[in-house]
C-alpha cells in the first residue's frame, strides 16, 4: 500500500516563512485537495512533496508497505503537471514525448504516442513544435507526458489553467480515472474543481487541518 | 589563551641571526608566515570535514560550521600570500616567483576560497546554497590534492624555495633549538588562535542567522 | 502504456540526442563557443604581430584559447535546462547518473568540434602544427574527457545561481589547474616534437585526474541534481 506522510513540514525563503508546521497523510486511493490565497504556499506545498525543493524543517515520506521509498523509487511513479514547468519548445510534441519516455527506460511506438495525444485532444498536432503551442494545448501535452508514467502518484497544481470546455472534461476524466488507485494531490481555488478531491484543506490564515 | 598568543607575538624578536641568508630582521616574518599558512590549510580540512558531514546529515549546523572556517580561512591565506611576498621580497628579491610550489599552493587555496564565497553570495536559497558550497568545497580539495602531487613532478626542479629555512636537501630539520622552540610555540599559538577565532565565528554566525530568520 | 524497459545506456543516449537535437535547432552554444575562439585567436595573432613566440609559449597560448571559449559554452547543458524550465520535469524523469553522463557526453562532443575548429585556425594564424601530432592527440583526448568530466557538475551547480557566465569561470579555473598544467606540457611537448616518455608523467596525472574526477562526480551529482 502506498502511503505519503507529511510531517511539521516547513520552509522559509530568507527571511519569510511561506508555512510552517503542516503534518498530514494520505493512502492510496485518497486525495485532497488544497486551496488558498496567492501566496498561501500551494505551490511550494506541491514542490516539497514532489521533492522538487528541499523543506526547511520537517519531512515528506513516501512509503509502500511501511518501507520508505528514496527519490529514484518514487519519482518513477510520480507525475506532476504544473504551470511552472515546461517541455522542451524547440522539440515537437512526439520528440517530447519520445524522450521522456525513453530517459525514463520505457520504449514508446509512435502508434502509442498518438494514442496518447489522442486522449487528451491533441490529435494530429503530434509533429508540431511546441514552440507553436498555445497555452491551453501545452497544459494537454503536460497531462500527455504524465500520462505516460501511468502515474501512482498524480500531483496538478491548478488542473484546468489555460482550458477550454472540453479541455477541462478531459482533465476531469483523467483525474477522476486515476482517484480510485493513486495519490492524488491538486492545488486550486476553482470551486468546481473541488469535487475532484475527498479531501480538501485551507492553505494561508488560520492553521492548517487537512486530513 | 591570550597569554599564550602575545607570547607568540614578543619572543621572535631577540633570535634571528643564525640564519645564513637575507638580512638578520627579516627572519622574523618566518615565525608569522609559516603558521599563518598552516591555518589556511587547516581552516580548509575543518571545512571539508563539515561539508561532507553536512551532505550527510543536511543540518545545517554543518553549513554554519564550514562557512566559519572558511571565512578563517580565506583571511588567514590572504595573510599568508602577504607575509609570503614579504619574505620572498625580501630573501629572493622578487615578490613572486610561479616556480615554487608552496607559493602556487597558497595562492591557489586563495583563490579557491575567493571561489567559494563568489559561489555562496550567487545562490539565495538556505538549503541550495548550503549544498552546492558543500560540493564544491569537497571537489576543489580533491583538485588541489592534484596540483600539489602534479607540480613538482612537471616540473622537477621546482622548489627554490625553504630547503634552509626548514628542511634541507636531505630532509632534516635545520633550524636551531632556540629557532625551533620559538617556532613551535607560533604553531601551537596560531593554532589555538585559530580554534578560538573558530568558536566565536561559528557563535556569531549561528547568532546571525537567528536574527536574520527572525 | 507501453513498458518495455530499456536498457541504461538507451537513456544516456535519449539525452545526448535530445541536447544535439535542440543545439543543432537553435545553436544555443555552439556560435557562443566558436566565435569565441575565432575573437581570441584573432586577437592574439594581432597582438602578437611580427613577434614570435616560442613554442611552450604557443603551447600555453592554445590552452588559454581552448579554455575560455570552453567556459562560454560548456555551463549551457545545464542553464538552458534552469532557464527555460525544463528541469523540474527532467529531474522526475530520469535518475542522476543518466543525465550526468548524458550531459557530460554532449559537452564532450561540443568540445571535440570547438577542437577541430581551433586547431586549424591556430595552424593557421601562428603556424605552427604540433610536430608530434600522435602525442598531441593523445593528449588533447585525456584533456578534453577531463574537461567535461569536472566541469559538468561545476554547470549544474551554477545554473541554480543568480550570475552564471562568470561564476562558472570562477568555479571551474581552481578545479581544472592540474589538468591545465598537465595538458600545457603534453602539448608543448608535442609541438617541440619531444617524445613520448616525456610526456609519461604528465599523461598519467591526466589520466588519474579524469577518473578521480568523474568518479566523484557521479558520487556527488545527486546532492546538487535533486535540489
Amino acid at each position: 500500500m502506498l502511503k505519503l506522510d507529511v510531517n511539521n513540514l516547513g520552509k522559509r525563503f530568507g527571511a519569510r516563512a511561506v508555512f510552517e508546521d503542516i503534518s498530514f497523510s494520505l493512502e492510496c486511493g485518497q486525495s485532497l485537495a488544497v486551496t488558498g490565497p496567492n501566496g498561501s504556499g500551494k505551490s511550494t506545498l506541491l514542490r516539497l512533496i514532489t521533492g522538487l525543493l528541499v523543506p526547511s524543517s520537517g519531512k515528506v515520506n513516501f512509503t509502500e508497505n511501511k518501507k520508505k521509498l528514496d527519490f529514484d523509487q518514487y519519482r518513477k511513479r510520480l507525475a506532476i503537471v504544473a504551470p511552472y514547468l515546461s517541455l522542451y519548445s524547440s522539440l515537437t510534441a512526439a520528440e517530447n514525448l519520445k524522450f521522456f519516455a525513453e530517459v525514463d527506460g520505457r520504449r514508446v511506438e509512435r502508434n502509442d504516442i498518438d494514442n496518447l495525444l489522442a486522449e487528451v485532444g491533441l490529435d494530429g498536432r503530434a509533429d508540431d513544435f511546441v514552440s507553436a503551442y498555445s497555452s491551453g494545448m501545452l497544459q494537454r501535452l503536460k497531462y500527455a507526458v504524465a500520462l505516460l508514467k501511468n502515474p501512482d502518484i498524480l500531483i496538478v497544481d491548478e488542473p484546468t489553467v489555460n482550458l477550454d470546455e472540453n479541455g477541462k472534461g478531459i482533465v476531469r476524466d483523467i483525474i477522476s480515472a486515476r482517484r480510485k488507485n493513486a495519490i492524488v494531490i491538486i492545488a486550486t481555488n476553482e470551486k468546481e474543481d473541488y469535487p475532484l478531491a475527498d479531501n480538501i484543506c485551507q492553505l494561508g490564515g488560520q492553521g492548517m487541518g487537512g486530513r | 589563551m591570550t597569554a599564550v598568543i602575545i607570547m607568540a607575538f614578543t619572543m621572535p624578536s631577540p633570535m634571528s641571526s643564525e640564519f645564513s641568508l637575507g638580512p638578520v630582521d627579516a627572519y622574523r616574518i618566518f615565525y608569522f608566515h609559516v603558521p599563518v599558512a598552516w591555518v589556511a590549510v587547516l581552516a580548509y580540512m575543518v571545512a571539508m570535514i563539515q561539508s561532507i558531514r553536512y551532505l550527510r546529515t543536511k543540518d545545517i549546523i554543518f553549513d554554519i560550521k564550514a562557512v566559519s572556517a572558511n571565512r578563517l580561512g580565506l583571511l588567514f591565506s590572504l595573510m599568508a600570500v602577504i607575509t609570503g611576498s614579504i619574505f620572498a621580497k625580501l630573501t629572493w628579491g622578487e615578490f613572486w616567483n610561479w616556480s615554487e610550489i608552496r607559493e602556487v599552493s597558497i595562492f591557489i587555496l586563495l583563490v579557491i576560497y575567493g571561489a567559494y564565497f563568489a559561489l555562496r553570495s550567487a545562490l539565495p536559497d538556505r538549503e541550495v546554497r548550503a549544498t552546492m558550497s558543500a560540493v564544491m568545497t569537497i571537489i576543489f580539495a580533491v583538485s588541489a590534492l592534484f596540483l600539489i602531487f602534479i607540480l613538482p613532478r612537471i616540473y622537477p626542479a621546482f622548489s627554490q624555495h625553504p630547503t634552509d629555512s626548514i628542511v634541507d636537501e636531505q630532509g632534516r630539520l635545520t633550524m636551531s633549538p632556540m629557532v625551533l622552540v620559538i617556532f613551535s610555540l607560533s604553531m601551537i599559538a596560531f593554532t589555538a588562535l585559530f580554534a578560538w577565532m573558530y568558536s566565536l565565528t561559528v557563535r556569531l554566525e549561528r547568532f546571525g542567522r537567528k536574527v536574520i530568520s527572525r | 502504456m507501453p513498458t518495455t524497459s530499456v536498457n541504461w545506456a538507451v537513456r544516456v543516449w535519449a539525452v545526448v540526442r535530445k541536447d544535439l537535437t535542440t543545439e543543432f535547432r537553435t545553436r544555443y552554444a555552439f556560435n557562443a563557443v566558436v566565435m569565441f575562439a575565432v575573437v581570441t585567436l584573432t586577437m592574439i595573432s594581432l597582438s602578437l604581430g611580427l613577434n614570435e613566440p616560442s613554442k611552450p609559449v604557443l603551447a600555453s597560448l592554445f590552452w588559454v584559447v581552448f579554455f575560455f571559449a570552453a567556459m562560454s559554452g560548456l555551463a549551457q547543458v545545464f542553464v538552458r535546462e534552469e532557464e527555460a524550465g525544463t528541469a523540474p520535469i527532467l529531474k522526475l524523469s530520469s535518475s542522476g547518473s543518466v543525465i550526468f553522463f548524458g550531459k557530460m557526453l554532449f559537452n564532450l562532443l561540443l568540445l571535440t568540434i570547438l577542437a577541430v575548429v581551433i586547431i586549424p585556425l591556430f595552424i593557421v594564424f601562428f603556424e605552427t602544427a604540433p610536430a608530434n601530432w600522435p602525442l598531441f592527440l593523445v593528449g588533447l583526448l585525456s584533456a578534453l574527457i577531463g574537461l567535461a568530466g569536472s566541469t559538468t557538475i561545476i554547470a549544474a551547480i551554477i545554473s541554480k545561481a543568480t550570475v552564471k557566465g562568470a561564476l562558472f569561470t570562477v568555479l571551474s579555473f581552481p578545479a581544472l589547474m592540474p589538468l591545465l598544467v598537465a595538458a600545457v606540457e603534453i602539448t608543448s611537448v608535442s609541438f617541440v616534437g619531444g617524445g613520448f616518455e616525456e610526456i609519461l608523467a604528465p599523461l598519467q596525472l591526466l589520466v588519474a585526474f579524469d577518473v578521480v574526477m568523474i568518479t566523484l562526480s557521479v558520487m556527488l551529482f545527486d546532492f546538487v541534481w535533486r535540489l
